[in-house]
């Protein structure tokens, strides 16, 4: 029988070529690295039924010392059109894969339905890691903030938030974590609350509040309601609680924490155990079953402050209804679920 | 001869075959459609047919251990039967299961490129590889399995599994998951190709050896294809159902992900040569299926790519068109075709061995009644 003329080695090398041609080919039609500019942060608001976009962009000009974070902006009613209009302004393909923070207005947060998230996400516009944050003022002014240490405001949120991800304070989220707790029961979710600060010559970003919405309503956690919400919905092993009693101020350390939440009828209760050390700073003569008890107190009254500030917008911040729904249950469903919760906190600190 | 030579594999790389087979669509665009559906029971729709195609595949091995369906001794209506429904199956597999890969490689892999660049890539690979036969096709995968374990080592050191019940539970038995069974037809049972080959006991392998490697693929198949599904759950909720391709989106969000980026690569290689290889082995089934009625030639293996590439770059071209057919009446032909084949084709090949059998045992016992009519003979004329 005739050997098929595909089994000679010619016939593989051409395929190999045509493969090679072929793919290269593919590779020509896409812009290089150099007529890109590549984003590294994102500033969105919706103002007066439009779009404004921002983005930051880094010059180097092929030297290390001569960076520039310049921020490009524009206003449109569609995303695609928002971006091809960036294009133009940067003079190269605007790419959106390697930013490393979204910063988005409040206006966005609670009017736009979250067209411009699904337009990101269905799209793959942005990589998987990038962080999003709630901006106190306009994003526009965090993103394109010059600051103290040279870095663009953008720019220095994304890396910023990328090293506290296990720290006591606000908790960072990216993209799939936003749109997995906006399809949760309640929709609630929560973010990084930013505002540019000025003390004297200093301009520095503030991280220390949480932006909370379900698309509508919406609140802003304090400080120590932000450290409720870490402690309750984050697994920390970094970070530093303080206390205080007869005129006296400590500190310990938390090397592990872990919370449970259940949900029943008309009661929540959180189990908060939580690890800690007393490294950080502990005065002198210190009684350490009272600084425990000092210590629950606080965590305490930190969760009840988060849970209480959302729960008066009617912010599901717990997801005590997908809790609810997940035990087989429907009575998440009722109007005054929520309203007519009671929170129970227990805290269980080990002294290591 | 050298027909049948070219289609034997060995008992392992059937295995490695068949496993291919079973995980390489279902991680892709499935968990997105199957949570859209029924949400967080996604993973029990998965979990039952991909069991049922795993009980399927012994059947496909009890089939093939005997020889390629179309080399057995069937009558040859039968095999001609066998070819062309095979043949209808595999141009619908290959065009809208395969469109469903080269959409992520045109979409994710490169930003938004051409189809026709990318099909015309992947069709000279399958054409070859097609021509070359299955002992080619198992060979290679043979060679790369070892990017896919490496991938599944990488995956499972760096991974940052959360599996959270609140995002699995409620566990619902309910009607819905039938609908979605039957809505997501088209993506299960893909065992017809492995029906054209000769599977052959393995040289280097004892029969504990490869009951081992056995017991792993078929663990494997189930866990990978269960497990993306569960963990792509658990890390999207039901916002999963704006997120493709979940193999992809599930291994880049890993331990180092913030330090380094998405270091997706390793996953994605494996994927594309399992995507590959799969493509190939349609491509294969649709060219010994034309030539079971044409003869051996090779422009068989290049009008079957010529058809495949003319229905994904002009017939289908987008991932809508190609979900709009995904969940046709198509689904039903192609799901019908790939059990009624193979079910058909065992039962074939036991009553051909039975009647081999039967004829084996006749032949001895006419012998000896011959023998003894010479016997009566002889002894009539000695009186």
């Amino acid at each position: 029988m005739k050997k098929p003329r595909i089994v000679d080695k010619k016939w593989l090398v051409i395929a190999i070529i045509i493969v090679s041609l072929v793919v290269f080919s593919v590779l020509e039609e896409q812009k290089t690295v150099s007529t890109r500019a590549i984003v590294l942060a994102i500033s969105l608001d919706w103002k007066d039924n439009e779009y404004e976009m921002g983005i930051q962009v880094l010059k180097t000009d092929g030297q290390q010392d001569k960076q520039e974070f310049i921020t490009y902006s524009t206003t449109g009613t569609q995303m695609t059109e928002i971006i091809s209009k960036l294009s133009q302004d940067t003079g190269g393909t605007v790419s959106l894969c390697h930013t490393m923070a979204l910063i988005l207005g409040q206006n966005l947060l609670t009017k736009d339905n979250d067209k411009a998230i699904r337009f990101f996400v269905e799209n793959e516009e942005l990589c998987n890691n990038t962080m999003i944050v709630a901006s106190k003022g306009s994003p526009l002014e965090v993103l394109s903030a010059k600051l103290s240490n040279g870095q663009g405001g953008g720019y220095y949120i994304g890396g910023m938030l990328r090293n506290i991800v296990t720290d006591l304070g606000v908790i960072p989220i990216i993209v799939k974590d936003y749109i997995k707790n906006r399809y949760r029961i309640g929709g609630c979710v929560y973010m990084p609350c930013v505002s540019v600060e000025k003390t004297g010559d200093t301009t520095f970003i503030s991280v220390k509040e949480s932006f909370v919405t379900d698309g509508h309503n919406y609140a802003i956690l304090s400080e120590n309601a932000t450290k409720g919400l870490s402690l309750t919905l984050n697994k920390l092993k970094g970070g530093e609680l303080s206390y205080s009693f007869d005129n006296k101020m400590g500190q310990v350390e938390i090397v592990k924490t872990s919370a449970d939440i259940k949900a029943q009828k008309d009661t929540a209760t959180v189990k908060i155990k939580a690890k800690l050390n007393d490294r950080a700073y502990v005065p002198e003569n210190i009684d350490e079953k009272r600084s425990v008890e000092a210590l629950q107190k606080n965590v305490k009254s930190y969760v009840e402050e988060c849970f209480k500030t959302c729960q008066e917008q009617g912010l599901d911040i717990f997801f005590l209804g997908q809790r609810v729904y997940a035990q087989g249950k429907d009575f998440y469903m009722q109007s005054d679920f929520l309203e007519n919760m009671q929170l129970k906190v227990e805290v269980d600190i080990t002294m290591k | 001869m050298e027909n049948d030579q070219k289609n034997k594999i060995y008992e392992e790389q059937f295995l490695l075959l068949a496993f291919i087979s079973v995980v390489t669509f279902k991680i892709v665009m499935l968990p997105q459609y199957l949570v859209s559906s029924v949400a967080n029971n996604s993973y029990l729709v998965v979990a039952f047919m991909v069991a049922i195609e795993i009980m399927m595949l012994t059947v496909v091995y009890g089939t093939v251990k005997n020889g390629s369906i179309l080399e057995q001794d069937f009558p040859k209506w039968l095999k001609g039967v066998f070819a062309i429904l095979i043949l209808v199956s595999s141009v619908i597999k290959s065009t809208v299961r395969g469109s469903e890969g080269i959409a992520y490689i045109a979409t994710s892999l490169y930003a938004n490129v051409s189809w026709t660049f990318i099909t015309l890539a992947l069709i000279l690979v399958g054409i070859y590889i097609a021509q070359k036969g299955a002992k080619v096709l198992a060979r290679s995968a043979q060679i790369f399995f070892w990017i896919i374990a490496f991938a599944c080592v990488f995956f499972i050191v760096f991974s940052n599994i959360k599996l959270d019940p609140l995002d699995l539970m409620p566990f619902k038995i309910s009607g819905e998951l039938a609908v979605a069974c039957d809505k997501y037809l088209m993506w299960f049972g893909d065992f017809t190709p492995l029906l054209l080959v000769t599977v052959t006991k393995s040289k280097n392998h004892g029969k504990k050896r490869m009951a081992v490697w056995t017991l792993f693929a078929i663990l494997g198949a189930f866990l990978l294809t269960v497990g993306v599904t569960i963990l792509f759950i658990c890390t999207f909720g039901e916002a999963g159902e704006l997120v493709g391709n979940a193999f992809l989106n599930v291994s880049s969000l890993n331990k180092i992900f913030f330090m380094i980026g998405s270091a997706d690569l390793p996953t994605v290689l494996s994927w594309l040569v399992m995507y590959t290889i799969k493509f190939s082995m349609i491509v294969y089934a649709m060219s010994t299926c034309a030539k079971f009625f044409f003869g051996d030639k090779f422009i068989l293996s290049i009008i079957s790519g010529v058809i495949i590439y003319c229905i994904i770059c002009f017939g289908i071209g987008n991932l809508n068109t190609n979900y709009a057919l995904d969940i046709s009446w198509l689904r039903y032909v192609a799901f019908f075709i790939e059990f009624l084949v193979t079910i058909v084709a065992y039962i074939a090949m036991r009553v051909c061995q039975s009647k081999k059998e039967k004829q084996q045992n006749n032949i001895p016992s006419e012998n000896i009644t011959q023998q003894n009519l010479n016997q009566t003979d002889e002894l009539q004329g000695e009186i």
